[in-house]
């Protein structure tokens, strides 16, 4: 299902008759593109700016190609359809499309490129049809969208392309689940080198079952780590694609 | 347009005139002058002068080490050895490439000025994306600063200028290329940033904390009386070593027992910061910058190739 397709499926919600009742409350980040985003990312459904989607980023850039960005919608668990993450300020905005289907936390870790200082927003949809929007800023130096790739100064990177580094970590009710996976992630932004990157992952439990989906886009940073809180036992299914086809599998016992 | 000329003069002189290091030398042994920065981060207020700085009076002539932050700094630093002695500067000495130390190298282009092989390695390398970083961070106290290599290169072993021979030790747990001096006359151990005392260390170019771990034993037990680190104040006592002994190793159990747990750069950049730690200046700021540079060679640590293809 695509970004458009969802956001009409939102607007058929019943919730949106009542649109014009729900107040946003005050946006917590200055944003000169707030509408903006308001009408790309969620098609104007109603929304409500909501603390309880925590956004968690460094309050600067330390690495502008590999900054650490933590989403924890646990607050709405068991409510989530699916959680957009964007950086407002960023030539190409679009982080994550992340999907909890069952057995696994509305929580995700991963790296972002940013290219410069910006308003980050992770916006939670909700079975009840409403968008929770989590809010933070980062400051940055800059330029991680458009710096050269660091893989592909690596000798044979290309032998590499589609190799996970993956482990399980116990916590109690839960269990961590953490994956690196060798790839350019080419965002199409640097002179000569195409869009190639890793555009859609599939969690799956021991017994085929789908835990989560997720789209991802070239914000995300080269050989992107991901971190999911996975309930139930058993080993864990990653089913990795990119957009020139390549198919790669692993599976996290 | 001659009133709105003497006008503007008149508007921007006071400006520029603020742009002012006032580099106050303090003897801290025989011949040995230290011009103290403080232990704050980059900002336009300090014009980058949050580094300690030194120059030797030797019966050969002035022996500098480390030139400052930005061109202004170099040239302020020339006019401070020139009011203290009227004997030449003969010789500049660089302890690492980070720009604090290296970018008033203009100001001394009339004599030798050397480094570590790796240093100037390292300079040549990172220099220029260094130099356009401090403009961001601290304006126009960098005008006219651009990077100049070290032209000579400093081997490990001891280098006499008469009445002080200085030892040269080539470690490297700061930067992979750091210069220690030891004045075997006065005692006095120029740690560069091998050392910080009271402000947190910086880990952008660091080969791994147990490097530097080993550098500290490897200073402390050299016969000095005086350490200068290269932030901080000067000590005649081991607790910069001891401080130093304490932060690196608490990072690294803090960084190998959060990658065994699976927790991720966004938790390890909030973990708690002991007590004990709180004179330390600026140890939650770089604690976020050094989970970044340190922390994905301690998660891949705990990792293993799960893929379909690991094996084949």
């Amino acid at each position: 299902m695509n970004w458009r397709a969802s956001c009409l499926l939102a607007v058929w919600l019943p919730i949106a008759a009542h649109a014009a009742d729900i107040d946003p409350g005050k946006d917590p980040v200055p944003s000169v593109m707030w509408a903006f985003y308001h009408k790309q990312m969620l098609g104007d459904a109603p929304f409500v700016f909501d603390d309880r989607v925590k956004l968690l980023a460094p309050p600067f850039a330390e690495d502008a190609r590999q900054v650490p960005l933590e989403i924890d919608a646990r607050a709405f668990k068991g409510d989530v359809v699916k959680i957009l993450a964007w950086a407002e300020l960023n030539p190409l905005p679009k982080i994550v499309d992340f999907q909890p289907v069952t057995g696994v936390l509305p929580w995700l870790s991963i790296r972002i490129r940013i290219e410069q200082a910006t308003p980050l927003r992770a916006a939670v949809l909700t079975r009840d049809g409403l968008w929770h929007v989590g809010s933070t800023l980062i400051d940055a130096a800059g330029g991680g969208c458009t710096a050269p790739s660091v893989v592909r100064t690596q000798p044979g990177w290309e032998e590499h392309i589609g190799e996970v580094l993956g482990g399980r970590y116990p916590r109690g009710e839960f269990s961590r689940v953490r994956v690196q996976v060798a790839h350019p992630m080419d965002n199409g932004m640097v002179s000569g080198i195409p869009e190639f990157f890793i555009n859609h992952a599939e969690l799956r439990d021991q017994n085929d079952q789908v835990l989560a989906r997720l789209e991802l886009f070239p914000a995300v940073s080269e050989n992107p780590n991901l971190t999911f809180d996975i309930e139930g036992a058993g080993q864990t299914r990653l089913l990795l694609r990119d957009n020139s086809g390549n198919e790669f599998d692993a599976a996290i016992p | 347009m001659r009133w709105i000329l003497l006008l503007f003069i008149g508007l921007s002189w006071p400006a520029l005139a603020d742009l002012e290091y006032s580099l106050k030398p303090r003897l801290i042994a025989p011949d040995t002058w230290l011009l103290e920065g403080s232990t704050d981060n980059f900002a336009k207020a300090n014009g980058g002068n949050i580094v300690n700085t030194a120059f030797i009076v030797t019966e050969r002539g002035v022996v500098v080490i480390d030139t400052g932050p930005s061109k202004r700094y170099g040239e302020a630093m020339r006019k401070v050895i020139a009011a203290t002695t009227d004997k030449p500067v003969i010789e500049v000495w660089l302890t690492h490439h980070h720009p604090d130390h290296v970018l008033g190298n203009q100001a001394f282009s009339d004599v030798p000025i050397a480094a570590l092989a790796g240093t100037t390695e390292l300079l040549h390398q990172q220099g220029d994306a260094m130099a356009e970083n401090m403009y961001r961070l601290v304006g126009d106290w960098m005008r006219g600063t651009e990077v100049v290599l070290p032209n000579r290169t400093l081997e490990p072993g001891v280098k006499s200028f008469g009445n002080h021979d200085l030892r040269v030790l080539s470690l490297g747990g700061h930067t992979g290329a750091d210069l220690a001096i030891l004045d075997q006359q006065t005692g006095v151990l120029f740690a560069g940033d091998l050392v910080f005392y009271q402000r947190a260390l910086t880990t952008p170019n660091s080969p791994g904390l147990a490097v530097w771990l080993a550098d500290i034993a490897t200073l402390q037990a050299l016969p000095w009386t005086r350490v200068v680190p290269g932030h901080g104040p000067v000590a005649t006592d081991a607790k910069p070593f001891e401080q130093m002994r304490d932060y690196l190793s608490w990072l690294d159990q803090l960084l190998r027992a959060g990658a065994a747990q699976g927790s991720d750069m966004s938790e390890m950049i909030r973990s708690p910061i002991p007590e004990r730690f709180a004179g330390i200046n600026l140890s939650r700021y770089e604690l976020i910058r050094s989970v970044s540079h340190l922390y994905p060679r301690y998660e891949r640590a705990q990792m293993s190739r799960v893929d379909s293809t690991a094996g084949k």
